[in-house]
């Protein structure tokens, strides 16, 4: 497996996104940067995969993303705006009081969000539900749900596994974001390993490198698929990777939004 | 309780193809005939509370009407968060259907026993709380109430009484109304001992099989009394005093402790005070001025 670092030039999309979040996180002063980070090419690969009408969010026969780590919700946002939900100017008001954005997201507020998530472990087993009813349903909906390596702590995250692999819900695909966050604590090693020992349909890719993604989220499936995803959290900024934890939930000061972005467009990521 | 459920819910689905079953391991050799007849809508998921009830949000995403199933205190005080997140938070309706009520599993001791589960669901914001009493209350409530895009909460139990009551969701019953200075309110199949103990007292007597909404007007007409809680669990004291702030009330139910014992419900019902004769003292102390007495519980061993 490549490492994650800038084997790939970055997307311009997705370069336009981080620097968006780095901007809207300096205005606001709230936002989980490095977490976001690590998941805009795998968000953006879903939105350039799935059917889904930014002008008509709730289009019935549209596909459905759950962010289950909801803490990237400014990530989130920036990702829908990058796709045409609504302009980035909007997501300006990110943790306001009344703000539509908040710093995790409301699936009554925001155009495109399926699911209110924030509390780890839930959104998963919210998709799995979403699949089955799908299927149930009789309709082709693809339902894809993006989880975090912390997240995985949870239990309630490999209870889900359970039942999509056992209810072989050929209609979900589960992102997992390996960007090693819980290095500190609770580790999970070798995590397609252990989806593929739940009976899931594993595929690993670089999780920055945008054409292999979406090259792995239309590959054909006949269960439950997991992509596991390696990614570095802060990607594409050295100070952000670099200290993982001092910027877990930090807003850049004017000077640091300058460095940050300078650090971006460099590209030497 | 639980057959008339699986009667009700059997017949609905033959009609809506909306329903979907979702069962966490419990009565699914009861359900056989809905698994038989609609094989694609019934699931015995397996052994995970929690993700009975994401799922069954998830399903509710898609215009479904889940019913989860399974046993009361597993299912509602393990995923607590799932239901006031995935089900009330995110808007994504559904049934969560539960047996083992109190002590119904009195022999399988204190894990078994369930009586939190009413006082959290009615605190989670959008959620119908039902403690049913009756099978009739049983068919009546979920067809009323399954379909509406709203939580539910309904409780079941093995021992339902056979009184007849007011069949309306939200609306309670006056079972005796004697222009008394002491009102018992009580709700869920205690209602049978609690009629038994008080029926030649000079109380009144008020019933309610649906916690939230609670019925306010009814609580309203006995304002001017004292109110009896009567109760064998939490939730319908929190209920009538929220609702109706200052009025007098005493709590006759629960201690607070581990009803560590086994037997049958009844024994535990007996030896804290929930049997007919239990209640009747407290019914009488209220009406002598005083308040109920605590039951007086054998010491617990410590542990090592």
């Amino acid at each position: 497996m490549d490492s994650p670092h800038m084997t790939v030039p970055m997307d311009p999309l997705c370069k336009t996104i981080r620097t968006e979040i780095l901007k809207i996180s300096n205005k606001c002063g709230h936002g989980h940067i490095p977490t976001s980070f690590s998941i805009i090419e795998m968000m953006t690969a879903v939105y350039q995969t799935m059917k889904h009408d930014p002008k008509n969010p709730n289009w019935p026969d549209r596909d459905m993303f759950v962010l289950s780590k909801g803490h990237a919700s400014l990530g989130f946002y920036c990702t829908l705006a990058g796709h045409g939900y609504f302009p980035f100017s909007d997501v300006y008001s990110f943790g306001a009081f009344d703000s539509t954005f908040g710093c995790h997201p409301d699936r009554t507020k925001v155009p495109g969000a399926e699911a209110s998530t924030g509390s780890l472990g839930h959104g998963i087993g919210l998709a799995v539900g979403m699949a089955l009813g799908a299927r149930i349903n009789g309709t082709s909906r693809q339902v894809y749900t993006l989880i975090g390596d912390g997240e995985s702590n949870e239990g309630s995250v490999w209870e889900a596994a359970m039942v999509a692999s056992h209810q072989q819900l050929a209609n979900l695909t589960i992102l997992y974001d390996n960007n090693n966050s819980q290095g500190r604590c609770l580790p999970i090693p070798n995590p397609g390993e252990r989806f593929a020992s739940f009976g899931c349909d594993v595929v690993e890719v670089n999780g920055h490198d945008l054409p292999e993604l979406i090259k792995a989220l239309k590959k054909p499936h006949n269960t439950v698929r997991v992509v596991v995803c390696n990614t570095v959290k802060g990607y594409g900024a050295h100070t952000l990777s670099d200290k993982v934890y001092e910027w877990h939930r930090r807003a850049p000061k004017a000077d640091e939004l300058d460095m940050l972005i300078g650090e971006l467009n460099a590209g030497n990521f | 309780m639980r057959a008339t459920f699986r009667n009700v819910v059997t017949q609905l689905a033959d009609q809506d193809d909306k329903i979907v079953m979702v069962l966490g391991d419990i009565s699914v050799y009861m359900f056989k005939d809905f698994w038989e007849k609609h094989p694609t809508r019934f699931y015995n998921m397996g052994i995970l509370e929690n993700t009975l009830i994401s799922v069954s949000a998830g399903l509710s995403s898609q215009g479904l009407h889940p019913f989860a199933h399974t046993i009361c205190p597993f299912i509602t005080d393990r995923s607590v968060e799932q239901i006031k997140l995935d089900m009330c938070y995110n808007q994504f309706g559904g049934n969560i259907v539960t047996c083992g009520a109190t002590f119904d599993y009195a022999w399988d001791g204190a894990t078994h026993h369930a009586y939190t589960d009413l006082a959290i669901m009615r605190m989670l914001p959008g959620m119908e709380v039902l403690h049913l009493g009756s099978k009739a209350e049983v068919e009546s409530m979920i067809r009323s109430q399954y379909n509406n895009g709203k939580p539910t909460y309904f409780r079941l139990s093995d021992h339902p009484h056979d009184l007849k009551t007011n069949l309306e969701f939200g609306k309670g019953t006056i079972f005796k109304n004697e222009g008394a200075p002491v009102t018992v309110m009580t709700a869920g199949p205690i209602l049978g001992n609690v009629m038994e103990a008080v029926q030649d007292l000079n109380v009144n007597l008020v019933y309610f099989h649906t916690l939230k909404p609670i019925d306010r007007e009814l609580i309203e007409q006995f304002k001017d009394t004292k109110i009896l809680v009567v109760h064998d669990a939490y939730g319908l004291h929190e209920a009538i005093t929220a609702e109706v702030p200052g009025l007098r009330t005493y709590y006759h139910g629960l201690p607070d402790a581990f009803c560590g014992w086994y037997g049958t419900v009844h024994d535990i019902r007996k030896r804290i005070g929930l049997d007919p004769a239990g209640i009747r003292a407290a019914a009488e102390a209220v009406l002598a001025g005083g308040a109920p007495a605590k039951p007086v519980l054998p010491a617990s061993k410590s542990a090592a």
